[in-house]
């Protein structure tokens, strides 16, 4: 399996439910692979459920280092920013992963981390839906891409298109999504990093029409009854 | 309308939206904000309006004002949140006002926790507040019926100008599902000029409207008692809704269950069935009023032998299943409460484990 590439910090913001934490963990178990040393931080004190700490157990079995609260306060829907994080952030990972929550609300977490960030080269990545309400044009995302740098204190410096209606997605999903961020990407100037898509669907999609990597995703934050065995 | 991806508190907001609901009400608390997040966000665009009570007993009397003046208004909020609202629930019913109510319901008693639950059957379907009252109350299974239970909810609530409760444990909240919107809801309240207060203009002019619920004289009470139980019996034979699942083949077991608790039910069925073993369910839509002749004729069936009920609640509807199967069967109970949703295979065992007793 081939990388994407990114290193050193990537912070993987985006809209509420644009598959941010979809996005940050396969990306982390896709560079793992690699051969890359990678680190993953939850940062989502915004998100109730569905949280990157629900895959904490298979993480840490692929070899990946997981930055969590502490687990008596796992399913507090507390703002609780583990001081781990700032120390990952200055280690020397290939690639250390924070995955913010959504919206402006769930990246005011890294204008607190601006000091530990200001000594690294820092990528900050939008991830985009638009099949979810207010990102489903150029505008919205804009809209949203403002709001996130103002609140992080950061810019956005890549894009990534995640387009998906989870089983009800199909190759026509994915290219409308690729249709879009490319708009978003001639507006903006800002570099389409990657698009996503289920590993499922990846033999179905024609790969010469996309300028950039894909990043096979599989599901892992997924309701009880979809889930292939118990949640550890 | 093209498919799009919502979180369940999402779909709620929207549905409720393109029912002609403009006065939304509410007060944060996990794991439904995200209703009022979206509200907060779409009112505006819609001329409509979000205020966020200074509580949730605030709320609930906004929620009156609002309906009292015949307008389509809908609160949500979550466990704790609901039982401060439940006096308000209440003088609503006591003055046949129609609203609707949502309940995302986490984890109790008390504080709780934040993690799903179904813990407030009883709250919803027998009580909450005080009095002789009845909420309609439905349980969405996914986004798609939340959306079909929101647009819904209104015109039922105006039927019988009753509040209309739809409660949903916290992961249909907070799961996001492919959903389409029907398309949106025309019809207006239609008998709001015979309750709903008409102001100081049409003194003299017509008989004022007057919502209240106190009733000194003790006939005019029971009177108006009766009047309520009569709209509660008609919603029992009018809007019973249920869902039969796999109970076409000779089954051991029936299952009951519902909301989320019946999705994880359908695959355990699914798993058991490609095993050769067959499992029935019915999963009620409402919960009041209960889908007794369903469930009693399910049980009647010749090959079940057991009924459980599976919820995440210490054992709530299990009383109305044997209500239900009045004796004919042996009724049991399984479920968790601390947050856990049972699994497929959790399911499985104790089903397997009726069979083989």
């Amino acid at each position: 399996m081939s990388g994407i590439g990114l290193k050193g910090v990537v912070v993987i913001a985006g809209n509420y439910g644009s598959g941010k934490t979809e996005t940050a963990v396969n990306l982390a178990l896709n560079e793992k692979k690699s051969g890359f040393d990678v680190c993953i931080a939850d940062l989502d004190l915004v998100n109730p459920y569905f949280r990157t700490r629900e895959t904490r157990k298979m993480l840490r079995e692929s070899g990946i280092d997981i930055v969590l609260p502490d687990e008596k306060y796992m399913n507090a829907d507390l703002p609780i920013l583990s001081p781990a994080v700032a120390g990952m952030i200055k280690s020397s990972y290939d690639l250390a992963i924070l995955d913010a929550g959504g919206d402006d609300a769930g990246v005011m977490v890294i204008a607190a981390l601006q000091d530990a960030l200001r000594q690294r080269k820092v990528a900050m990545l939008q991830v985009i839906n638009p099949f979810r309400p207010f990102t489903e044009n150029v505008k919205g995302c804009i809209k949203v891409k403002e709001e996130i740098e103002a609140t992080s204190k950061l810019r956005v410096t890549g894009i990534v298109s995640n387009a998906n209606l989870i089983d009800d997605t199909t190759p026509e999903i994915i290219y409308k999504g690729y249709e879009l961020i490319q708009d978003l990407s001639e507006k903006t100037g800002l570099k389409v990093e990657f698009i996503t898509a289920e590993t499922s669907l990846v033999p179905e999609l024609d790969l010469k029409k996309f300028d950039c990597p894909v990043l096979p995703i599989e599901r892992y934050l997924v309701p009880p009854w979809k889930r292939k065995t118990t949640r550890s | 309308m093209a498919k799009i991806l919502m979180k369940g508190n999402e779909a709620i907001g929207e549905a409720a939206i393109r029912a002609g609901c403009l006065n939304y009400f509410a007060y944060p608390i996990t794991p439904q904000t995200e209703v009022a997040e979206y509200m907060a966000k779409r009112m505006p665009e819609v001329n409509g309006v979000f205020v966020q009570g200074e509580s949730e007993v605030a709320v609930g009397y906004m929620i009156f004002g609002a309906a009292a003046c015949g307008e389509r208004v809908m609160t949500t909020s979550s466990s704790p949140g609901v039982s401060l609202m439940s006096e308000a629930i209440s003088y609503i019913a006591g003055a046949r006002c129609p609203a609707v109510f949502v309940n995302i319901m986490r984890g109790g008693p008390g504080l709780g926790g934040i993690l799903p639950s179904q813990g407030d059957y009883f709250q919803s379907t027998k009580g909450g507040g005080h009095g002789d009252y009845r909420l309609l109350v439905m349980a969405p299974d996914g986004v798609q019926e939340i959306v079909e239970m929101v647009m819904m909810a209104f015109p039922l609530a105006e039927k019988y100008r009753n509040p209309v409760m739809i409660v949903g444990d916290g992961l249909i909240g907070q799961m996001m599902e492919p959903v389409e919107f029907p398309d949106n809801l025309t019809v207006k309240p239609s008998n709001k000029d015979a309750w709903a207060t008409n102001g100081m203009d049409t003194r003299g002019s017509k008989e004022k409207n007057i919502v209240k619920s106190l009733y000194l004289d003790p006939e005019e009470l029971n009177n108006h008692n009766l009047t309520l139980k009569a709209q509660y019996e008609r919603m029992k034979k009018e809007e019973i809704r249920f869902e039969a699942y796999n109970t076409d083949g000779d089954y051991k077991v029936l299952i009951v269950s519902y909301g989320t608790m019946s999705r994880v039910c359908k695959t355990a069925i699914d798993n058991m069935k490609a095993k050769g073993i067959e499992t029935g369910m019915i999963r009620p839509k409402t919960l009041f009023p209960y889908p007794l002749q369903a469930v009693h004729d399910a049980a009647a069936k010749q090959s079940c032998k057991a009924v459980i009920s599976i919820e995440m609640s210490m054992g709530q509807m299990v009383e109305d299943v044997e209500r239900a199967v009045l004796g004919q069967k042996p009724v049991s109970w399984y479920g968790q409460c601390g947050g856990n949703v049972p699994s497929p295979e959790e399911v499985e065992e104790q089903v397997m484990a009726l069979i083989n007793k």
